[in-house]
């Protein structure tokens, strides 16, 4: 099969023509030889037994009548059929009645089997048998034999016509086909050229001939058309590879820009590496430096991954000691709640960057206060917490202190407090109790009293009031630190008119109000003790003919600065601090009556108000009590009014 | 014509069982030769009309054959049965009512065979069937001259036969050419005699 695949197409079509023609004949020859040779055998089979029943009838009688001599004169009239060699006759016994031979030993030709009736070929002869049949009863057997030989020399001689026959047709079939083949090959020949040429030269511009309209056309115009396709390609694939050379020039370009970038990059890079070195190195010499304990754990685990020198002395253990240990164990257990100590999963949560009050523990066992602030940094795309410590056990225990000594303090002060409440409450019992006293004395004993006396008792009694005054005073004083009362909005307009009718000022001195007061939040009657008090004062000390008093309001620094100005007799600079403590007047007590705590008491009332007090004064021209009250919870109403007046 | 040659051992109706004394093998031939006469002899059409009607074997004079029919006895002929019947000779000068009657039943016969001891009124006996187609068979000498129409002779211990072909003609009985070619000698005469018998 590989040689045939490999000859040539022309060959090949020769090749299948002779061989379906050589074929075909010797099929033929083969089956003609075949039906001649059975046409014969029947043929000689047919007129063999003609013979044996000629020779059968006219044997009947001789049989019969036992007469040998007229049955072999019977078989004698063989002679004229050359092709018989023998015959004989058998009687009813099968044995052998007559017989006749022609030219040939008895012995070769004696047929071997005796049979009833019937033809056998054997041994190049053919054999009849023939019953003779006299009356409805055999009686004998006839028996003939023919030679072959003529008909195989015919058949011979057919062969030998058949095969010359053969021979000169496929010789024929030769020549046609030869001939003819190029009929088919021709065209595809042409093709393989054409196919060779155009993949040889790639000149796809060649076209092949189409020389028929049968399926070798058709493939034709297939093959033409797909080197059309393919020559349209070529030009395409051209261009595109002109076009591929620009954009590579591009491209090199482009590429030759992008590594002078990616240099400049990588040297920035390195610069920046550089510098991250610097400060990563900074950061260690932070790190390792710092004063405050510096632990890193893995955010997600709570490892301890690094710690700094602070840090080992913080908890008093070595750095591997603590390195690739849980958080937990630089903590006590009471500070623990869960896997993660309080504060490691608070910075977590959310307070990171937040300072958190914490413990932990040392591995002596000894609890320490810090303050942790915590930060979250991703390094390498792992979470870690980096908590920095401050031990603040020392603070504490100073705060601690000093809170006891505050507590203790506050508790001193109070009791001062509750002392001079009661002190003074209880004082004013006996004082009463004398002032009756001495004025039933002086109204009783008056005839019995002399002028001296009477002075005298007159004394006494002017200091029992003193007395009942100052003890009022410090009730006063000592209420104003222990007694709270509820801070309400208070309008000073309506307020000051009764505070000034209160007063009853001498006809010779004015009280003018000069600017439009605020509503202020406080405690209502201290701020009118206060304004009682200034007023009272500014009116006691008046020594002008005409005095002047003016109370003012302005705004200053997010405050209030009240202003209470007289025309009296003014203050030497000196006194400024000293007026302000308690039982300080400036005058002799006999000249004018006072206690001395009025102004203390005022001092008092506005810095409770978060306000300050002070005094400008010039002597002998008057002076100036000024004081502030915070604006902070100043009514809305207010503020509005404010910035309408601002603008 | 052609000396026969006849092969002792080829004798096909002889019937080894049978064969004794009373029977010779000369007369039991004979007798298989009579059956195979009547194969290729054929008579005319009033003769053998009726197909039922048996083949009829007449014997004359003293029966020679003795037992020699016995195993031919049940062989169809043509398709007919054969009948054997036996005959007294024919007297001398008177001719009764009973000769008259068995004249006919002989003249019925197809084959009549007469034995020897008919010599005398041999001319007599076939004069009686001449008309009457009757295949006369016999051995007597010189039977063929006297009018009969097969005669069995011997040579060299076979039986050979002769045949008078006029007198067959006469009694208008066909005898098959293949039989003809048989027999030893064909006679074509008439009988020398006629008155003298």
């Amino acid at each position: 099969m590989s040689i045939l695949q490999n000859m040539a197409i022309k060959h090949k079509l020769i090749l299948i023509i002779m061989l379906a023609c050589i074929t075909g004949l010797f099929l033929a020859g083969a089956a003609f030889i075949g039906w001649e040779r059975n046409t014969c055998r029947d043929g000689m089979v047919r007129n063999l037994s003609t013979q044996a029943e000629m020779i059968a009838e006219n044997c009947k009688a001789a049989l019969a009548f036992q007469d040998a001599q007229d049955a072999k004169e019977t078989l004698q009239a063989l002679h004229v059929e050359p092709s018989i060699v023998f015959g004989c006759v058998y009687n009813k016994e099968n044995r052998l009645f007559t017989s006749y031979y022609r030219d040939y030993a008895e012995i070769k030709v004696h047929p071997s089997k005796f049979q009833e009736g019937g033809f056998s070929f054997a041994d190049g002869f053919l054999t009849v048998f023939k019953p003779i049949v006299l009356d409805g009863q055999t009686i004998g057997t006839v028996c003939l034999r023919s030679d072959m030989s003529p008909m195989y020399a015919m058949l011979k001689r057919n062969i030998s016509i058949i095969l010359i026959v053969l021979f000169l047709s496929s010789l024929a079939a030769f020549l046609v086909s030869s001939r003819l083949q190029k009929v088919i090959s021709g065209p595809i020949l042409s093709l393989a050229e054409v196919a060779k040429a155009v993949s040889g030269k790639k000149d796809y511009s060649t076209r092949a001939i189409k020389q028929s309209n049968d399926e070798v056309g058709l493939l034709i115009d297939a093959f033409n058309e797909m080197l059309e396709q393919i020559q349209h390609r070529d030009l395409e694939l051209v261009d595109a590879k002109n076009q591929l050379e620009v954009r590579v020039e591009q491209r090199t370009a482009e590429l030759t820009t992008a590594n002078e970038q990616l240099t400049r990059e990588v040297a920035e890079r390195k610069r920046a590496e550089e510098q991250l070195r610097k400060a990563e190195e900074r950061y260690r010499t932070q790190f390792e430096g710092a004063l405050d304990a510096i632990f890193i754990a893995d955010a997600e685990t709570g490892i301890i991954t690094d710690c700094n020198p602070a840090a080992t002395r913080l908890v008093g253990r070595e750095k591997s000691e603590l390195v690739g240990q849980h958080q937990r164990i630089i903590h006590p257990p009471e500070v623990i709640a869960g896997e993660f100590s309080n504060s490691f999963k608070e910075h977590l949560r959310e307070k990171q960057g937040l300072t958190l009050d914490t413990q932990v523990i040392t591995k002596k066992g000894e609890i320490r206060d810090v303050a942790i602030k915590a930060n979250l940094l991703e390094i390498r795309g792992k979470k870690l917490l980096q908590g920095i410590f401050r031990d603040i056990t020392e603070h504490k225990k100073a705060e601690k202190r000093q809170g006891q000594l505050l507590d203790q303090l506050e508790k001193t002060n109070q009791e001062l407090k509750d002392f001079a409440h009661i002190v003074s409450h209880d004082l004013k019992a006996p004082l009463r109790g004398i002032n009756t006293l001495v004025k039933w004395i002086s109204s009783d004993y008056a005839d019995k009293f002399d002028e001296e006396g009477q002075e005298q008792m007159n004394l006494l009694l002017s200091r029992v009031d003193r007395m009942h005054n100052l003890i009022d005073g410090i009730l006063q004083y000592s209420r104003v630190g222990r007694v709270k009362e509820e801070k309400t909005q208070v309008n000073l307009n309506e307020l000051m008119p009764s505070i000034i009718d209160t007063l009853a000022p001498p006809e010779n001195i004015t009280i003018t109000v000069e600017d439009e007061l605020p509503m202020i939040e406080c405690e209502k009657t201290r701020i009118i003790q206060v304004f009682q008090n200034l007023l009272s004062n500014a009116i006691k000390y008046m020594d002008k003919p005409q005095g002047q008093i003016r109370v003012a309001c302005m705004e200053e620094d997010g405050c209030w600065k009240f202003s209470v100005a007289d025309n009296g007799p003014g203050i030497e600079e000196r006194y400024f601090e000293k007026i302000f403590q308690m039982f300080q007047t400036l005058r002799p007590r006999d000249e004018f009556e006072s206690t001395g705590v009025g102004l203390t008491v005022v001092k008092k009332i506005v810095e409770t108000h978060g306000g300050r007090i002070w005094v400008e004064s010039k002597v002998g021209e008057g002076s100036t009590f000024l004081f502030t009250v915070p604006k902070r919870r100043a009514s809305v109403e207010e503020e509005k009014l404010l910035v309408s007046l601002n603008a | 014509m052609i000396v026969l040659v006849l092969a002792l051992f080829v004798t096909p109706f002889v019937p080894k069982a049978r064969a004794d004394s009373t029977v010779s093998r000369e007369y039991q031939v004979k007798a298989a030769f009579l059956y195979n006469f009547m194969n290729f002899v054929d008579w005319p059409e009033e003769k053998s009309s009726d197909s039922n009607e048996p083949i009829i074997v007449g014997i004359i004079g003293s029966d020679p054959f003795g037992g020699a029919f016995e195993p031919v006895k049940n062989k169809k002929v043509k398709g007919k049965n054969v009948v054997i019947r036996r005959f007294e000779g024919l007297k001398e000068q008177k001719e009764s009512d009973e000769n008259d009657q068995e004249i006919e039943a002989i003249r019925e016969c197809h084959v009549l065979f007469i034995c020897r001891s008919e010599e005398k009124k041999l001319k007599k006996t076939i004069n009686l069937v001449k008309e009457n187609n009757v295949l006369t068979v016999s051995d007597i000498e010189g039977f063929p001259e006297a009018g009969g129409i097969i005669n069995f002779v011997m040579e060299d211990q076979k039986v050979r036969f002769e045949i008078n072909v006029t007198a067959a003609k006469r009694a208008k009985v066909k005898i098959r050419s293949q039989l003809l070619r048989l027999a030893k000698r064909v006679v074509e005469e008439e009988p020398s005699d006629e008155a003298k018998s």
